[in-house]
């Protein structure tokens, strides 16, 4: 109750510092990277951060709503981008035409989510309902697939790793998806709505705000991005295993966290996670060239997410004492 | 009497109708699951399972819930192996002390900041996996003085040493929850946070030794799995949180904090060993165990949720909500 009380006086804290956190230990990141990685600023390599960044980018940005209106974060990302990269890729083999084939997987992710949703709007906990989820869906494709590699056999598809006037559509998808939920969520009534389910569910609800509609909108979205990811994915490389996608979960949630998206809910943007991605990227990029194990890598990565919790935390409840 | 003895088992109706069932129709369906070899082989789910799930359990009554558990079984059965010349007992000892050691400081962390455990151990899970895979060195280890695993390997009738270990655990864990005063101070944490705080209740002590006892339990699991096997693999046991959560959900653990008790923990790993067992029997393959797994999940918690908002009086679909949420850390 105590902490419900005390959300209010926070806001005189200035805008800009939450951003600057984020942003400031990327820059800082990206120079001391430049500094003692001589390969950084190559351009070939700026572009793969810049890729990588935004795969994870699309499904951190995507997830955004889901976090702000006080759902925390999916355990299943991965098994979800996945049946979405294995079905786009098997129905283009079976000879479906590509945008049937692109609705079909939209849609039915977004099902996938939204009865998720429903589930976590009756008042379950999402983080166990997004891991039996997850669960379930590896189960439903690894017996669909019988654990073969699937792929589009003579169908061309391979635009997900090209690019339009110069920039790979990849980056392209991330920048106007990030740009779209971020106007969505300050500037429309359901993006103000989730934020303040979020921040305050006791006046939310007094308020008339259905709890279980911006629940549920929020799995819708979140959804879209995991559909585009896996489609964007299949589409570069034409083919699937439901083994695809092995650390989108912790990179998805990593980049999140790090943005600095409060995980009760009710502070933080898309635009902040999609820093956040961007973040994560450049770690990852500096611990491969420096050749760190990928066992050093996950542990430095955990190490960053728990830091980023306490921090911000910390930080946030200073905001609040004063 | 027996009105005292009816108004105790109630909690318990539910998941022992729940494992005779599943018990009849697996052993019909299974014919190499009868008599004796069924019984021990749902004991042996006691020692990986189900000492996860009584971990597991432990920070769920504390109204917590510790995502690391898999992880920290990987990285002890990695420590067991890597300790294994100063023998059996030592080096499964070992592991479990840098279990219990590492829970109590994660559960200092999250008691004193009054931050949610669901997302500061999602940190910690990642974390730990990259320790096993740079302690393993990304590849499979095996004990080099392999002979001595030789007691694990014994069998007692229906039981090894492995699943008295466990049944051994449990009991000690009972005891403490039930009859200690720092075990009814975990459910007091768990019930009502607020309340317990206000009547005196310390809060990080609480939290320590529940996150002590989670990661300690699934230490112990990591490291007898690691010696009975002669091995550990730094990918291991990645899907053990969701196969405990099943099991502690399954017997009747409440999501919400402060409800179920070690027995209930015991009907649920029993359930699962026996569903597990059954399907393992027909030559099912991994990713179907884990769909099953996850969809009983989802059906218990459904059950779980339905059974709250048919009770009137009980904690209602609300009040849930204002629990679930306080694991979000609004409520520090």
């Amino acid at each position: 109750m105590s902490a419900e009380l005390s959300v209010a006086p926070a806001r005189h804290r200035p805008d800009w510092l939450l951003p600057a956190l984020t942003l400031g230990p990327a820059v800082a990141g990206i120079i001391i990277a430049a500094i003692i990685t001589p390969t950084f600023l190559n351009p070939d390599n700026i572009l793969s951060i810049l890729r990588n960044a935004s795969l994870i980018g699309i499904v951190a940005v995507a997830m955004t709503p889901l976090t702000l209106s006080g759902n925390f974060v999916s355990l299943g990302i991965s098994q979800s981008a996945m049946a979405a990269m294995v079905a786009f890729v098997a129905l283009l083999g079976e000879g479906w035409n590509q945008l049937a084939t692109i609705l079909v997987v939209l849609f039915g992710l977004v099902a996938i989510g939204m009865l998720q949703g429903v589930v976590v709007a009756a008042g379950m906990n999402p983080v166990i309902t997004t891991l039996a989820a997850g669960a379930i869906i590896f189960g439903v494709v690894s017996e669909a697939t019988e654990g073969r590699i699937v792929s589009v056999r003579d169908y061309p598809a391979t635009w997900g790793g090209g690019d339009v006037i110069g920039i790979p559509i990849v980056i392209l998808v991330f920048v106007v998806f990030t740009a779209l939920l971020t106007l969505m969520m300050s500037r429309t009534v359901t993006g103000r709505e989730t934020i303040l389910v979020g921040a305050n569910r006791a006046t939310a609800e007094i308020s008339g705000i259905s709890l279980a509609r911006v629940t549920i909108v929020a799995f819708a979205i979140f959804s879209i991005g995991l559909a585009i990811a896996g489609i964007l994915e299949g589409a570069a490389f034409g083919e699937a295993t439901a083994k695809s996608f092995p650390n989108l979960t912790i990179n998805a949630i990593a980049a999140l966290l790090v943005g600095g998206t409060a995980i009760g809910g009710g502070q933080g943007s898309p635009l902040r996670s999609a820093a956040g991605a961007l973040l994560i990227s450049v770690i990852s990029n500096m611990m491969v060239l420096n050749d760190f194990s990928p066992g050093g890598r996950l542990a430095i990565q955990g190490a960053v997410v728990a830091a980023a919790v306490v921090l911000l935390d910390l930080f946030r409840r200073r905001g609040v004492r004063r | 009497m027996i009105k005292a003895f009816l108004s105790w088992s109630r909690p318990y109706a539910l998941p022992l109708a729940a494992l005779v069932v599943t018990w009849i129709v697996i052993s019909i369906l299974t014919p190499t699951f009868r008599g004796e070899a069924s019984v021990y082989s749902v004991l042996e789910g006691f020692s990986l399972v189900g000492l996860v799930a009584l971990g597991l359990a432990v920070t769920l009554i504390a109204g917590e819930f510790d995502l690391s558990v898999g992880s920290m079984a990987a990285l002890a059965a990695v420590i067991t192996v890597l300790t294994s010349s100063t023998g059996l007992i030592g080096c499964i000892a070992i592991a479990t002390a840098c279990g219990v050691v590492f829970g109590a400081l994660q559960g200092i962390v999250i008691g004193r900041l009054g931050i949610s455990s669901l997302v500061f151990t999602i940190g910690t899970l990642i974390m730990l996996r990259g320790l096993t895979y740079i302690f393993s060195g990304h590849e499979p280890i095996i004990i080099e003085n392999f002979e001595i695993t030789d007691p694990l390997l014994e069998r007692y009738a229906i039981f090894s040493v492995s699943s008295i270990i466990a049944l051994f655990v449990f009991i000690t864990g009972w005891l403490f929850l039930t009859y200690t005063r720092w075990g009814r101070e975990i459910y007091a944490i768990g019930g009502a946070r607020n309340e317990a705080i206000a009547a005196g209740v310390p809060r990080v002590r609480t939290l320590t030794i529940s996150f002590a006892m989670s990661s300690g339990c699934a230490s112990l699991a990591g490291a007898l799995a690691a010696t009975r096997g002669g091995s550990a693999a730094p990918q291991n046991y990645d899907d053990l949180l969701l196969t405990g959560a099943a099991a502690c959900l399954l017997g009747g653990i409440s999501l919400y904090g402060g409800r179920g008790t070690v027995l209930n923990v015991a009907f649920g790993v029993a359930i699962l060993s026996v569903v597990v067992a059954g399907l393992a029997a027909r030559g099912t393959s991994a990713s179907l165990v884990q769909l099953v797994t996850g969809a009983l999940l989802l059906t218990v918690i459904g059950i779980e949720f339905l059974a709250g908002r048919l009770a009137p009086r009980k904690a209602g679909g609300r009040a849930q909500r204002g629990r679930s949420r306080r694991m979000a850390g609004a409520g520090g």
